[in-house]
């Protein structure tokens, strides 16, 4: 599968006078998993956050299957439903039961049948054990189930592209482990992913090319053996270094 | 907040005043088939209000019981011989006026003299009744056997507000004028209980305060020793428009009717008075068996107007909610189209918090009708006043509630795919309801307070009904307290009602693992 799906020209994102991002340029094809690594504050989320047109791009272009999301005719609402995203924070829907937070949507924006909404969303928390909890509100969950909730109810847009922000980065270390299952278990459906995470061991696994940012460019870019085992770049090295003395 | 749109506020503002300023009369009222005459049906023996339809009465217009009294009577032989169908209207003394100039009413017969002040505004015909003023005093005082007004000297003496027996204690010398008084009622009520030595009125309400009480009694003064009143003020007269077309009609009737017919009709008047309270048995349950009728019809409709105006305002306050965070569009005619909506949101919400809710029903209601011959019902007009003033304040309620909605919520929503309307109404606004519960409940509960200052309009609420009974039974604490109960078990019921709501949208404590299939 070479087919790029999400294409990044020349992405520019400044808030106020701060430049974020500086000239982003990625191109992700069809069923790949791109995992971005590198600092808090080098721009991985908010290149996440512009990609899903949660933040509106300074200039530059982002291309959809070829087609530009930022182009007036552009259907946000479809591409936002077919690029699924998965938050530090969860924002599961406070007010809705566990089971009403995948089916809602499905039913809003898919106008999928109620009855067949419910099915998927069963089938899907069945997959990643949350099925005995849905009639629990968000409140009464903890992260990590929380966290497996809001990847069903991105899973049950029937998504090509899931953006997955830090998802793990709220949890307690030993509800990490079950929310990365859930991930694995979606990698290589054909299913397209960009993970931005600090899991290095995760993302070394997972990832058929790692990304690595840097004051808001892409630093080194390669598959995981090149990015983790031999980086060409001093500011890789010294960040990995850190991570791995960690370890 | 930016000069700009300060100035923009003021300069709509005051537009707004000078619309409303031209006192443009309304005529159209004239020609119709009926004659609404407008009264106070709570001075008696003039008018007066009693349950029942005996001895002639007429319906009041719009609210509960019947008005009785001379100028009922002679309301009802002026409309007979003009050919047109009596209407009654019931409304408080400062209403009359503008009730008349701006086409509420067509006539006002209420034992009003046509002082000069008062022509400049409207039109009066001849003379209906003659009267002369007396001061009411109590029987066991030093005052009941006093011939003269030098007989008053060093006395504590008042009258009702914006008359001409008010102007007229000036002429007691060294006499100790008390402020003055809305209504006979309460001025019997302060005679009897000391508070006043007397209080100057005509002599059909002496003739009637003696009769109802036998504790007080009114001096009968000669020509010489008596108050100097020029015609224009014992003389009471009938109120229409200005240029009205009725008064040459009602002119004709009246030179019909004899003195000697209408002193008759007064003597008539004064005895089928309705019966004040008899004294035997429990005040409360004869309080309930007399009035308890109109008492409850008057906390049906302060319910009834309390709870449309706050679903109505609230409704209003979501829908301000929705707009009001709107997400900036991208193309700026629409982003133009979005502040513009802001910014009447914005005005409208300043303007009715920052006015009194009873200055913003004379200006609907009065103002409108006189500016625009806008004619609306009461209670319509009540409702609107009531649900767009709460609309106001619950449009900021609902805007905390949002503001405390975290934004990961607006995000994930967005993030799926739902539009903007989507957000709110599925997600956002469901929380933000749940957090302005609390406060939401407050407006409904000062809404049942606040209608009470729909009186100014005559709109038959509990604190109307109220005024009404205890004008006719004189029992003020009684009456009053069984009212201040009534009001408290409403706020109260609607409290523990709301506590009821929130517990549900909160939703069980626990929850039940489902069965693992």
């Amino acid at each position: 599968m070479t087919e790029p799906i999400i294409e990044v020209q020349n992405l520019k994102k400044v808030f106020g006078d701060h430049e974020v991002l500086t000239d982003i340029n990625l191109t992700v094809n069809a069923g790949e998993i791109v995992s971005i690594i590198g600092r808090s504050g080098s721009g991985k989320s908010t290149l996440l956050r512009n990609i899903n047109l949660l933040e509106q791009p300074t200039s530059g272009d982002i291309l959809f299957h070829g087609n530009s999301v930022l182009a007036p005719d552009f259907d946000i609402t479809h591409y936002r439903a077919k690029a699924g995203m998965v938050f530090q924070s969860f924002n599961l829907f406070n007010n809705l039961t566990v089971l009403e937070n995948v089916v809602t949507p499905q039913v809003t924006v898919l106008k999928r049948d109620p009855a067949e909404a419910k099915q998927h969303a069963l089938e899907l928390l069945n997959t990643v054990n949350m099925d005995p909890f849905i009639n629990a509100k968000p409140d009464q969950l903890s992260g990590g189930q929380k966290q497996r909730v809001a990847i069903a109810r991105a899973e049950a847009m029937d998504p090509e592209v899931l953006l997955f922000d830090e998802p793990t980065s709220a949890l307690d270390p030993e509800m990490v482990d079950d929310v990365l299952a859930a991930m694995s278990n979606l990698a290589h459906t054909g299913l397209t992913m960009i993970i931005v995470t600090h899991e290095m061991a995760f993302a070394r696994d997972i990832s058929d090319r790692v990304v690595f940012m840097n004051d808001g460019v892409i630093a080194e870019e390669g598959t995981p053996e090149q990015i983790f085992n031999a980086p060409h770049e001093e500011v890789t090295q010294a960040f990995l270094k850190r991570y791995l003395n960690r370890a | 907040m930016t000069h700009k749109y300060w100035l923009f506020m003021i300069a709509l503002l005051m537009t707004l005043g000078l619309a409303v300023a031209p006192g443009a009369t309304t005529h159209a009222a004239d020609n119709s088939t009926t004659l609404k005459v407008g009264m106070e049906a709570n001075n008696a023996p003039f008018n007066w209000t009693q349950t029942s339809k005996a001895n002639g009465a007429v319906k009041i217009d719009g609210a509960s019981g019947y008005a009785n009294g001379y100028d009922v009577q002679m309301a009802k032989q002026i409309a007979k011989q003009i050919g047109k169908r009596l209407v009654v209207v019931k409304m408080s003394w400062n209403g009359l006026q503008p009730a008349l100039t701006s086409g509420k009413i067509d006539a006002i017969i209420a034992g009003m003299s046509p002082t000069p002040e008062r022509r400049k505004a409207i039109d009066f015909t001849s003379t209906y009744y003659k009267t002369k003023l007396t001061i009411i005093v109590r029987k066991n005082s030093q005052y009941a056997k006093a011939t003269s007004l030098k007989d008053f000297k060093g006395a504590k003496i008042t009258a009702q507000l914006n008359t001409y027996e008010y102007d007229a204690i000036d002429q007691i010398q060294g006499v100790e004028k008390q402020s003055a008084m809305d209504d006979f009622s309460a001025m019997r009520v302060a005679l009897t209980s000391g508070v006043i030595d007397g209080y100057i009125g005509e002599i059909p309400e002496g003739i009637t305060a003696a009769t109802d009480n036998k504790a007080l009694s009114y001096i009968n003064f000669s020509q010489q020793n008596g108050f100097k009143v020029s015609a224009d003020e014992s003389d009471l007269a009938i109120g229409v428009r200005k240029g009205s077309t009725l008064t040459g009609g009602i002119n004709q009737e009246l030179a019909k009717i004899s003195q000697a017919k209408r002193n008759r009709l007064m003597k008539w008047a004064v005895a089928h008075l309705p019966a004040t309270s008899s004294e035997d048995g429990n005040w409360f349950t004869t309080l309930l068996k007399q009035y308890g009728g109109m008492l409850l019809q008057g906390a049906g409709m302060t319910l009834l107007i309390s709870l449309v105006g706050t679903v109505v305002g609230f409704l209003i306050g979501l829908l301000a909610g929705i707009i009001r965070t709107i997400p900036r569009p991208s193309t700026a005619g629409k982003r133009g189209l979005r502040a513009l909506a802001n910014w009447l949101i914005a005005i409208y919400i300043e303007v009715f918090r920052g006015t009194p809710m009873i200055v913003q029903a004379a200006v609907v209601y009065y103002g409108a009708a006189q500016a625009f011959g806008l004619n609306m019902n009461r209670t319509l007009a009540a409702l609107i006043i009531v649900s767009i003033n709460t609309g106001a304040y619950i449009s900021e309620i609902i805007r905390g509630g949002i503001t405390a909605v975290d934004a990961g919520q607006f995000e994930a929503a967005h993030a799926l795919g739902f539009t903007h309307l989507q957000t709110m109404l599925k997600v956002v606004l469901p929380q933000a309801i749940r957090n302005s519960l609390p406060a939401v409940t407050n407006e409904f509960i000062v809404n049942i307070k606040d209608t009470s200052v729909l009186s100014v309009i005559s709109v038959s609420e509990l604190f109307f009904s109220a005024e009404t009974v205890a004008g006719q039974n004189f029992q003020f604490f009684h009456t009053y307290l069984v009212v201040s109960g009534m009001y408290l078990i409403m706020t109260f019921a609607i409290s523990r009602l709301f506590r009821l709501v929130e517990k549900h949208m909160a939703g069980p404590i626990s929850y039940n693992l489902a069965e693992n299939h």
